[in-house]
């Protein structure tokens, strides 16, 4: 934070200082002793806030108290010679202790006793006598070792203390106790507090003679002493922190003092003393956390006193005075938001601080009229000097209280000596300073715009002050600021200032930019003098010194003359100005032609650039800077192939540049960063404008669509409604290559496809060191088409893409076919990209290359479809089979393939738990069969489960089916595998096998074998029924029960007759397992299974 | 020259019926698109404390702005409150001479008015009456850029809106 810039209108200290309670210690030797020492360091270092508010003092044998005065008994012949006196405040804060302590080395037990207490009477005595007649309090310490004494002298301590207290003739509650071994800090703050309860009591005791007086005084006399006393109580409270009582009694006394009779000759002091108490007042409304009162308090404060001016002669100390109330203030806010007082936007600090500056500049308007004339000091004896007795009160007439000057002359002598004394203040110094405690006000609560102002109005003080580089820098930051938000009128003001400022500093740099800047449509300048801002470019450029600027101070002329003398032949000779971000009298906007611009194509830029300035600019060289990703060139802008152009004013002119682009920034962009004009002159001076070209700087002011309502001369090319286009894109050219592609489509899945693609060389002139690369290209449809899809030159063998095809030279309508095989798992379209890329030479061009992309796009299909059943032996669906239970599986494979395939083979590999029931593998039954679209080829092979799993397999195994096209005779065969559902397996303890016939005829016994196996480790035993039918007699057991051994068999026969024929069913056996009852559901089912539901019986014929 | 210091010379000649002393249209970009004062003095200086004025008054604005914003969707974002927010923002501060009002159009353009503390008739000034001030304005302002001559964004150079402007300010009408 920037301090406070001081002069006599200065608060004195002791009015700023915290009043804390005076505490005198006595009897500490705190430069030979040690434990004194350490004990006068505890009371007085490190004093935190927490801690009491009490000021401790040293004070040695040869301290002196100040003079009691005699005690007034009557005031009615007394007439006060001021208000305040300049010494009370001193007096309490250092002089005048509200208590002595008086530290003593004594043990209880010491041998010498007696003289000890002597001693410190003694000591006491000598205290009592030097503060006679002041009320201040004695209390005294006995300084002790601090170890416990024998339990047998307690009771000595306090029979010797109070020996002691009689001794000193103190209370016993005056009388302390500081062992000085641990804890000291401890006792030290204990102390502390017992001797700022005392001292409370000495100021209240204080205040209670004070307030005796008031009944001697009168109001046509005495109106001082009301101020005074009621000055004194409220500082005496405030001594006894008792801060709204001390607020009450320095209220009284703002009070009466309004009520004192003002002339001239008091006036200072009664604005002196008011501006002490009203600060008072504010600082402990602070304190009291009463912001809102402390501030009304400082406006009625203004109110009252900005009428009171006192004297014409001396206006400038009314105006230093309010400045001081303002900053005084604004420092109390300051300090109160520091301690943790909010405050708001609307309300801080940063506007008193504005006010002590605005009153300071009315200080300096009074100064300049009324001190003109004091252009010397006063001949001695000096009127300024002197001592006064009262606050405010002038050295010359000190004590005076009529209202008329006594002595005229000194009277005049003094005034002029304040006069001059006023001349010779540095106001601007002070107008800085306060503006620079309200700017970082301003900044910390939200007012960027408010700072900006008095930034700008700091910088005029600097101006004033002849500190113009200064003054320079803070008005080119702030000029930007304005410029941004287009607050045109106010930017043209501080850029006139800062020109003023370039000028007078002779910075060329700056003072070039400004000027150009100046020459603007936004930019108002004085007298609307552009062309004298144009001749001043002009002359720089020409080495000439320029005109100076006007409404400058007439005694800054020569120095700037002779700055200029010195700069103007020298650097910088290149000026550079950035012409992006001001607004000037040039006007560019660069466009390319078009969006894009095929590599053998020049590329064109259009400028468009209009001269606001009403002049004509010759010979400016002028370029455009482009670049692209591997190079920034500079393309010079010409007028009718001359390298110099020239300029009009209020006129839009059109150039075109054209180049060719570079080879190397094919599929890249270009972008214009840049275009510059120089000033030139035959001197070395040169001014290069440069108008950087922005990336995304659309301009949202600019509306093409709403420009066309405005009324703009043809010449201009509608200026306005041009939109710049600063980048474009390099494509490569076209070429004039052409592809056929012949194929047998659609792809069939997992075959090697071939394609044969021809390329055509349609240009003009042949090709050399064609290339094409082959790759996949990934579509929605089908992501990673890599994982799941080869390509190859060679039919079987997959090759790493892109696959590279070197062709080499192609002559002038010659062709070149390839072929490509592409092997693909995933039944989508596959896009395959052929990317044919050569060099040609060109008539413009020599050795450029070009690239065609051509795709094709191949469908992809299912050959055929497997799906499979399974059947028992005698081709009953099944959904489940038995361990050791053959069963037949049948796969029927259904053609999608539009083109004719050759099935080469069969073959089902079987998983783990199932085999082949025979062991030689025979020839699948669809071998070398040909087939078309729709057809279903059927297969069966008959298998059976070796053992059960633990989970029921998901599939029984692999179907492969090799295959290839028909129409494809000596190519690679295919395989693909098909995997087949799986079908539960499940375990039955017994095989059952019946032997039967399948047609019997009528009335012919027939016999049918029941063999029984036993499949698992245990005998099993079932008791069967027959079940007979109408259609049948049988012999045999009808119902019997059998064991069937472990690993074993048995065998039942049967003889059955069939009675009708047809369809019918011969006699079932039925089981049920006597035992184990888990079993029975499986061996029912099988029964079920295994015996057969009919038998057909042929009618017999008689031959 | 301070330009504050010059506060109460400025608008010398305000009549005493004028309700405002100046008054400004502000841009959504804080472009200032139109300053009216009452006033014979167009000096320079005149000029320049107007606006000093008016674009330190965007400070208050934009920080009002900002609080009310956070205010709304912060705690009940009612929509229907957001839609009947009040345009006009009142007081937004005073200086010892002059106090600025603020009123902001659901397109962020910023209407300014400034009264003079100094005469009766500004002084006196209800609440209501400069809120009614504001709403006309922004009527005016409204009509002023339906002109299809008049470009987004540009400052507003029409005679007539000058003309009832200045109307607006003098009869407070």
């Amino acid at each position: 934070m920037a301090t406070q810039p001081s002069d006599y209108t200065e608060f004195p200290p002791e009015i700023i200082l915290k009043p804390l309670a005076l505490i005198g210690l006595s009897g500490l030797d705190a430069v030979n002793n040690a434990v004194h020492k350490e004990i006068w360091d505890a009371f007085s270092n490190n004093r935190r806030p927490d801690r009491a508010s009490v000021r401790f003092k040293l004070l040695n044998n040869t301290f002196e108290f100040p003079v009691v005065k005699p005690k007034r008994n009557s005031y009615e012949w007394y007439i006060p010679k001021g208000i305040l006196k300049k010494n009370w405040i001193q007096k309490r804060v250092a002089l005048i202790p509200a208590v002595i302590v008086i530290f003593y080395d004594m043990e209880w037990n010491d041998p010498q006793w007696n003289e000890k207490i002597i001693e410190c009477a003694s000591k006491v005595q000598s205290i009592r006598a030097a503060v006679e007649g002041h009320a201040t309090r004695v209390a005294v310490v006995v300084l002790q070792n601090g170890q416990s004494p024998p339990p047998s002298e307690y009771m000595l301590g306090a029979e010797r203390a109070q020996a002691l207290c009689a001794a000193c003739e103190i209370q016993s509650k005056s009388l302390f106790v500081l062992p000085h071994s641990d804890h000291l800090m401890g006792y030290i703050i204990r102390l502390e507090n017992a001797f700022y309860d005392i001292a409370q009591n000495y100021y209240h005791h204080e205040t209670k003679n004070i307030k005796q007086h008031r009944d001697h005084l009168n109001k046509t006399t005495h109106q001082y002493l009301f101020v005074r006393h009621q000055f004194k109580l409220g500082y005496l409270n405030e001594l006894k922190q008792d801060l709204s009582t001390a607020h009450k009694h320095y209220m009284h006394a703002y009070t009466n003092l309004l009520e004192t009779r003002i002339v001239d000759t008091n006036m200072h002091e009664v604005r002196t003393v008011a501006g002490y108490i009203n600060y008072k007042l504010c600082k402990l409304l602070f304190a009291l956390n009463l912001p809102r009162d402390a501030i009304a308090q400082l406006k009625s404060h203004i109110e009252r006193y900005r009428s009171r001016v006192g004297s014409t002669e001396l206006l400038f100390e009314h105006y230093a005075w309010i400045a001081r109330q303002y900053s005084a203030f604004g420092e109390l806010f300051d300090e109160a938001i520091r301690a943790g007082l909010p405050a708001i936007q609307s309300q801080h600090p940063g506007f008193y601080y504005q006010h002590a500056a605005q009153f300071t500049v009315k200080r300096r308007q009074a100064m300049r009229s009324v001190c003109s004339e004091a252009l010397q000091y006063p001949p001695s004896p000096d009127p300024l000097e002197g001592i006064v007795e009262f606050y405010g009160q002038r050295p010359w007439r000190p004590g005076r209280l009529s209202a008329d000057p006594h002595d005229p002359q000194k009277e005049q002598a003094a005034v002029l000596a304040l006069q001059y004394n006023e001349r010779m203040f540095n106001h601007s110094l002070m107008i800085i300073g306060f503006l620079g405690c309200a700017i970082s006000q301003f900044k910390t609560f939200h007012s960027p715009r408010m700072r900006k102002q008095l930034v700008v109005e700091m910088a005029n003080e600097y101006f004033y002050s002849a500190d113009y580089g200064k003054a320079l820098t803070l008005l080119t930051h702030m000029l930007w600021d304005y410029r941004k938000e287009k607050w045109w009128f106010l930017a043209s003001h501080v850029l006139n200032r800062a020109l003023q400022c370039a000028y007078l500093s002779a910075k060329i740099q700056d003072y070039i930019q400004l000027s150009v800047e100046a020459l603007s449509n936004y930019i108002q300048v004085p007298n609307k003098d552009k062309d004298r801002i144009y001749r001043n470019i002009i002359s720089v450029l020409n080495l000439n010194i320029p005109a100076p600027e006007p409404d400058l101070p007439v005694s800054s002329h020569s120095r700037a003359l002779e700055a200029w003398q010195v700069a103007i032949e020298k650097e910088p000779f290149t000026i550079a100005v950035d012409m992006s971000n001001i607004s000037s009298f040039l006007e560019v906007k660069p466009k390319f032609r078009q969006q894009k611009y095929r590599m053998d194509q020049l590329v064109e830029v259009e400028i468009y650039v209009r001269l606001i300035y009403e002049t004509v600019l010759e010979s400016v060289q002028a370029y455009i800077t482009v670049s692209s990703p591997t190079e920034t060139i500079e393309i010079p802008i010409t007028e009718d192939g001359n390298n110099l152009i020239s300029l009009v004013g209020k006129k839009v002119k059109r150039f075109l540049c054209q180049f060719k682009p570079n080879p190397k920034d094919n599929n890249s962009d270009l972008h214009i960063k840049n275009v510059s004009f120089v000033l030139d002159s035959d001197k070395k001076r040169k001014i290069i404008m440069n108008f950087k070209i922005g990336e995304n700087k659309s301009d949202s002011a600019i509306h093409p669509e709403l420009l066309h309502f405005i009324l703009s001369p043809k010449t201009d090319y509608e200026f306005d409604c041009i939109v710049p286009l600063p980048v474009t894109t390099i494509t490569s050219r076209e070429c004039k290559l052409s592809i056929a592609i012949s194929n047998a489509c659609p792809a069939l899945q997992g075959e090697w496809f071939p394609t044969t693609f021809t390329i055509t060389n349609n240009e003009t002139s042949p090709l050399y060191d064609v290339k094409i690369a082959l790759s996949l290209l990934s579509s929605p449809d089908n992501p990673n088409p890599e994982s799941v899809t080869e390509l190859s030159l060679k039919e079987g063998q997959p090759q790493a893409q892109p696959i590279k095809i070197v062709v080499g030279n192609l002559g002038h309508l010659s062709t070149h076919a390839c072929t490509f095989y592409l092997k693909t798992n995933r039944t989508v379209t596959t896009t395959v990209q052929m990317k044919v890329s050569y060099y040609i030479d060109l008539p413009e061009i020599s050795k450029l290359e070009c690239v065609k992309d051509f795709t094709t796009k191949i469908t992809v299909i299912k050959p055929f479809e497997v799906s499979t059943n399974f059947v028992a032996m005698n081709f009953k669906p099944i959904t489940k089979c038995f361990v050791e239970d053959p069963f037949i599986v049948t796969p029927q494979i259904k053609i999608l393939s539009p083109w004719d395939l050759l099935i080469l083979n069969t073959e089902l590999e079987l998983v783990d738990c199932f085999k082949h029931l025979d062991d030689d593998k025979e020839t699948s039954c669809i071998n070398n069969l040909v087939v078309a679209e729709k057809n279903v080829a059927s297969d069966a092979m008959c298998i059976q489960a070796k053992y059960k799993p633990k989970d029921n397999p998901t599939r029984v195994g692999l179907y492969n089916i090799t295959w290839k096209r028909r129409s494809n005779t000596d190519g690679h065969c295919v395989m693909s595998s098909t995997a087949l559902s799986g079908v539960p397996i499940d375990v039955c303890p017994i095989a059952i096998k019946v032997n039967y016939p399948e047609v019997v005829e009528l009335q012919t016994s027939v016999s049918l074998k029941c063999t029984l196996f036993g499949q698992s480790n245990t005998p099993i035993r079932l008791s069967l029924t027959v079940e007979g039918t109408d259609a049948y007699m049988f012999s045999g057991y009808k119902k019997l029960s059998v064991t069937i051994p472990p690993k074993d068999k048995l065998e039942l026969c049967y003889n059955i007759h069939p009675l009708v024929v047809g369809n019918t069913t011969p006699p079932r056996l039925k089981a049920t397992v006597i035992g184990d009852s888990s079993i029975q559901e499986v061996v029912k089912e099988m029964f079920d299974k295994i015996f057969p539901q009919n038998i057909f019986v042929m009618p017999k014929y008689n031959k | 020259m301070l330009a504050s210091g010059r506060h109460q010379d400025i608008f010398v000649d305000s009549v005493y019926t004028t309700m405002a002393v100046c008054v400004a249209v502000i841009g959504k970009d804080n472009s200032p698109l139109y300053i009216g004062g009452i006033g014979n003095d167009t000096s320079t200086d005149n000029e320049l404390s107007r606006q000093w004025l008016v674009h330190t008054a965007l400070d208050a604005l934009e920080e009002r702005l900002t609080t009310t914003n956070n205010n709304t969707s912060g705690s009940n974002s009612n929509t229907t409150r957001t839609d009947m927010r009040d345009l006009y923002l009142g007081l937004l501060y005073s200086t010892d001479t002059h106090k600025i009002y603020g009123y902001v159009t659901n397109t962020r353009i910023k209407l300014v008015l400034v009264t003079s503390s100094t005469s009766p008739s500004g002084s006196n000034i209800r609440d209501a009456e400069v809120r009614t001030a504001l709403r006309r304005l922004h009527a005016l302002y409204a009509d002023a850029i339906c002109n299809p001559f008049h470009l987004p964004g540009d400052q507003i150079t029409s005679q007539k809106f000058d003309k009832q402007v200045k109307n607006l300010m003098l009869n407070n009408v």
